[in-house]
């Protein structure tokens, strides 16, 4: 038993104590001096109740033993064991060997404790080498550009030597910068906008290129931050290693490139100071410049999944430190380049990185659904070019609110209308209604005989539900009928409306901020033109021009603040009936465009009054009758003019040949409004089957379908609207509500 | 206007429809409107036909909802009432008519601002109209125009008071305007006669004297 135990004891400490090594030495060397023998002694009779003699004692032997060799150490050991046993012979085989296994368990845990400390330092050590590379390199990359100003210097001499002097300096040919530094020179440029113009573009992009292999280089010692980027990395499948790493190593320029290496260049002059606060940010930049590049190279798809992967990034955010935090920042500033716009606090960029992930899903969706959509509505006849999915629907491009869409190019971010403001004021049919041109301003003109100024930022919130009603700011009384037209001028402070009672009023727009309680101020209602015998049906504005159309068969045109409002009248012939729509034709000046009774359209030139041209198809002639044209407007931009017909046809008409372009079902029942964006892109047009459609004038196809007014007898929706400079639209109904869409 | 396409009549005032023929299409019944204004469409058709038969126009149809029927005709009434205003704005001037008045009895105070204010007279009209127009299209109160709360019906005697009011100053102070406007349109003469048939005001408050018992005869004979 004795030898036994002894046996097991010394060759229990054996491994013990070599795996020890740390805390064996750390205790033998405070208490004795000796080797991990002592310490296994110790113990195990600590081990043991009994033993506190032959604890003492085996410690003193093991340490006088260990002095001189550890085979001697044993026996000492051996023998403190043996002396417990005569004392406490209660020790067990089991009892040893559970001890002993318990203490192997520990020291396991603690050597795995130690190899995950080492590990940490390890980790350390290559942050640090990581960062004094990098703190080389920029040292290198001062240096280059020491090598380089002093370079410029010098040709800048030689130029002003050859200009004093005619000839070329002689020594100066001798410094030729290596094509590194060329490079570096253009990057300083760029950077620091020096105008080193002789620079070409190739060496340029090489300096680039250099300078990222400088960063991945760094990049790739950098454990720590290669760790943490390698989720984000794997998460990024699109970038290649070498540009995050690349990111990585700019962090490492950012943060430790700082105030830390000053002292490093120090013995430079002062201007290096300078180009060290450039260095700090060119990494940055270099990141962001091959990031951009990525992106140009994988186009629109990549985009939308860059945006929705920035999404796990950003998620990701609480446990990746800092410098991935700025890696994420770098991506975004990329964005940035495309959006435009870009809020800078994490939280917001992280709703505003879900809401484009959803746009991307969204589009994948509509993609989708369009195709199947397609597919479904072949063989519809003429009404297939009806069939719009209302769910997939949404591409009014809207460049002004978001700049994505004309990155994307076609496939691009597509916007939905979804109507926001409920108009409720008006008693009856709401006729017409007009934007002003800046503001979110509109005005309503309605049956029950009075115009309404809305300001659509004095909301009151409906109780559940997502619309917000808004409430008129100013009731315009004059008119002794239903009002049927508006118009508006260009500066948006004077509106002009025709009514049954054929008479136009023109108002002064009072401010957007009004009380509507105010006190009654007559000077609003500024003028009335009197000169028309019956309805006025159209009204359209030119600068300080308005163009009208009336019941008793003529148009005309006024001015009318002049002494003599009334400028011209334009009557057609007998045969062409009354005017029913009247427009300027937008892209050439002095031509207005009437739509009569007859189903044509007249161009009248308003200087001579003369008819320019008639906008007729051959082909139909036969069967006029059912053709009858509710509205015309003018494209703004193109020599075209659109028709909206009651027999649910919008039709495109070239003003210079006077043909029809094209003609397409539209609606499911008389078309009866048009309106087009100011862009010249987009064609709203509204209808007696209660919707209003939004259609792409580049292919002429519907995007979007709303339906949006209810019918009061036959009639339904009686103006649509686009708001010059703000995403809004609007449609006019004859169950007395106007709705505007954002 | 009308125009036949085939059988079916389309009411529809087409751009470019002359002034006489506006609204000009054939009667069309009740029971035949399927749409969620139909009791306007009714009213206006009945108003159209027959401005001076008041009788006629006030006579619910069967099986008609009350508080919709009185609300329909009281926004009738208001929009009409802005044709009353149009003219007052070119006569009654806050110098001209400095409180909104009717006898020398009362002094009536404008309700459209938060604490009641002696508005002149032509504010006190504006400030009503407009009041009631906000308050008559409130999605909170009159959310739907198919069927109306009873908590809301109430909120229509206010209502009819306030613009009676102005009924009463035009006729007091601007009598020659009363009397073409009452002309053309009956519209004191069909309020009176409203607001006494569905009880929303009192007798007393009464103060216009109509013509009883002559609603079918020619204009002229409604006032006083």
């Amino acid at each position: 038993m004795g030898t036994n135990s002894g046996a097991t004891a010394g060759i229990n400490n054996k491994p013990v104590g070599g795996a020890n090594s740390g805390i064996g030495g750390v205790l033998s060397n405070s208490l004795l001096g000796g080797g991990g023998v002592g310490s296994g002694g110790l113990s195990i009779s600590g081990l043991n109740a009994g033993g506190q003699n032959a604890n003492v004692g085996g410690l003193v032997g093991g340490g006088g033993n260990n002095g001189s060799d550890d085979g001697n150490g044993m026996p000492g050991v051996g023998g403190g064991p043996n002396n417990q046993q005569a004392t406490t012979p209660q020790y067990t085989i089991p009892g040893i060997l559970h001890f002993i296994q318990h203490e192997w368990s520990r020291f396991e845990l603690e050597r795995s404790q130690w190899d995950v400390d080492r590990a940490e330092l390890q980790a350390r050590i290559a942050m640090l080498l990581g960062e004094r590379k990098c703190l080389e390199s920029l040292k290198s990359d001062l240096t280059r550009r020491i090598k380089m100003l002093e370079y410029a210097l010098r040709q800048e001499r030689s130029k002003t030597y050859r200009l004093k002097y005619g000839t070329d300096p002689p020594q100066l040919n001798e410094f030729k910068p290596s094509n590194d530094d060329v490079g570096l020179a253009g990057d300083v440029a760029t950077d620091s906008e020096v105008p080193y113009s002789s620079v070409s573009n190739t060496t340029w992009r090489q300096g680039r290129q250099m300078l990222r292999q400088y960063l991945a280089e760094i990049g790739y010692t950098d454990n720590i931050i290669d760790v943490r980027s390698n989720r984000v990395r794997s998460i990024l499948g699109l970038n290649n290693n070498a540009e995050h790493d690349g990111g990585g190593g700019g962090v490492g320029l950012g943060t430790g490139g700082g105030e830390n290496l000053s002292p490093n260049i120090n013995g430079n002059e002062s201007n290096k100071r300078a180009s060290e606060s450039e260095g700090r940010h060119t990494p940055a930049k270099k990141v962001q410049q091959s990031n951009d590049a990525i992106i140009l190279d994988t186009e629109a798809a990549v985009m939308a999944n860059f945006e929705f992967l920035g999404t796990t990034e950003m998620s990701d955010d609480d446990e990746i430190s800092d410098d991935l935090e700025m890696v994420a920042t770098d991506n975004d500033d990329t964005d940035v380049k495309l959006d435009q716009k870009r809020p800078k606090s994490g939280k917001e960029m992280l709703t505003e990185v879900d809401l484009e992930a959803e746009v991307g899903e969204q589009l994948l969706n509509d993609m989708n659904l369009m195709t199947e959509e397609v597919d479904g509505s072949l063989g519809l006849g003429e009404l297939a070019q009806l069939t719009v999915n209302n769910d997939s629907d949404g591409s009014y491009d809207a460049n002004s609110k978001d700049g994505t869409g004309g990155s994307a190019g076609g496939a691009g971010y597509r916007k939905t209308w979804n109507a926001k403001y409920t108009l409720r004021s008006h008693f009856d049919g709401v006729r017409s209604l007009i934007f002003h041109p800046e503001e979110p301003v509109l005005i309503t003109a309605s049956e029950d005989h009075t115009l309404k100024l809305w300001n659509l930022q004095k909301t009151v919130q409906a109780k559940k539900s997502a619309s917000l009603d808004v409430e008129p700011l100013y009731t315009f009384r004059a008119h002794t009928g239903p009002v049927l037209c508006l118009g508006m001028s260009t500066n948006g402070e004077t509106c002009y409306s025709g009514g049954l009672d054929g008479n136009i009023e023109c108002w002064q727009l009072p401010s957007p901020n009004i009380d509507p309680y105010d006190c009654y101020d007559p000077s609003v209602h500024s003028a009335t033109l009197e000169g028309h015998t019956d309805a006025v049906w159209g009204l359209t504005t030119m600068q300080n021009n308005i163009v009208s159309c009336s019941a008793d068969g003529t148009v005309k045109l006024w001015s009318p603040y002049n002494k003599e409002p009334l400028l011209r009248t334009y009557t057609a012939a007998e045969a062409e009936g009354g005017p029913s729509s009247v427009d300027f034709v937008r892209n050439e000046v002095d031509h207005i465009v009437v739509a009569y009774n007859s189903a044509h359209c007249i161009i009248y030139d308003t200087e001579t009054g003369k008819q320019v041209i008639k906008l007729e198809a051959a082909q139909e002639m036969s069967g006029n009758t059912g053709k009858f044209i509710n509205k015309v407007v003018s494209h703004p931009t193109l020599p075209i003019t659109i028709t909206a017909h009651e027999d649910r046809h919008i039709r495109f008409w070239d003003n210079t040949s006077g043909t029809l372009v094209h003609s397409m079902v539209a609606h499911l029942e008389p078309v009866t409004s048009l309106a087009v964006d100011a862009h010249g892109l987009y064609l709203l047009s509204g209808s007696h089957d209660c919707s209003i459609r939004l259609w792409n004038l580049d292919n002429k196809t519907c995007v979007q379908e709303i339906t949006a007014h209810r019918k009061k007898f036959d009639e339904s929706i009686f103006d649509v609207a686009f708001h010059a400079t703000k995403p809004y639209i609007a449609s006019a109904g004859a169950d007395g509500l106007a709705k505007v869409f954002v | 206007m009308k125009m036949a396409d085939g059988s079916t009549i389309l009411r529809r005032n087409r751009p470019g429809t002359k002034s006489k023929d506006f609204c000009r299409w054939p009667d069309e019944p009740l029971e035949e409107m399927d749409s969620t204004l139909a009791v306007q469409q009714f009213i206006q058709q009945m108003i159209k036909r027959d401005p001076s038969n008041v009788e006629i126009i006030l006579t619910m149809p069967e099986a008609q909802d009350e508080g919709v029927w009185k609300y329909e005709h009281l926004r009738q009434f208001c929009m009409e009432l802005n044709g009353l205003a149009v003219r007052l704005q070119k006569e009654c001037s806050p110098t001209t008519c400095t409180q909104m008045t009717a006898t020398d009895q009362w002094i009536f105070l404008c309700a459209a601002h938060k604490t009641p204010k002696e508005c002149p007279a032509i504010d006190y009209t504006r400030h009503t109209l407009d009041g009631a127009a906000c308050l008559l299209n409130s999605n909170k109160y009159f959310p739907s125009r198919v069927s109306i709360k009873d908590s809301s019906v109430t909120k229509l005697g206010s209502v009819c008071r306030r613009v009676y009011r102005i009924f009463s100053h035009a006729y007091f102070h601007h009598r020659r305007i009363f009397d073409e406007f009452e002309t053309e349109t009956f519209l004191c003469h069909r309020f009176t006669h409203f607001v006494t048939k569905y009880n929303l005001m009192s007798k007393e408050n009464l103060i216009v004297p109509i013509n009883e018992g002559n609603e079918n005869t020619g204009p002229g004979e409604s006032e006083a």
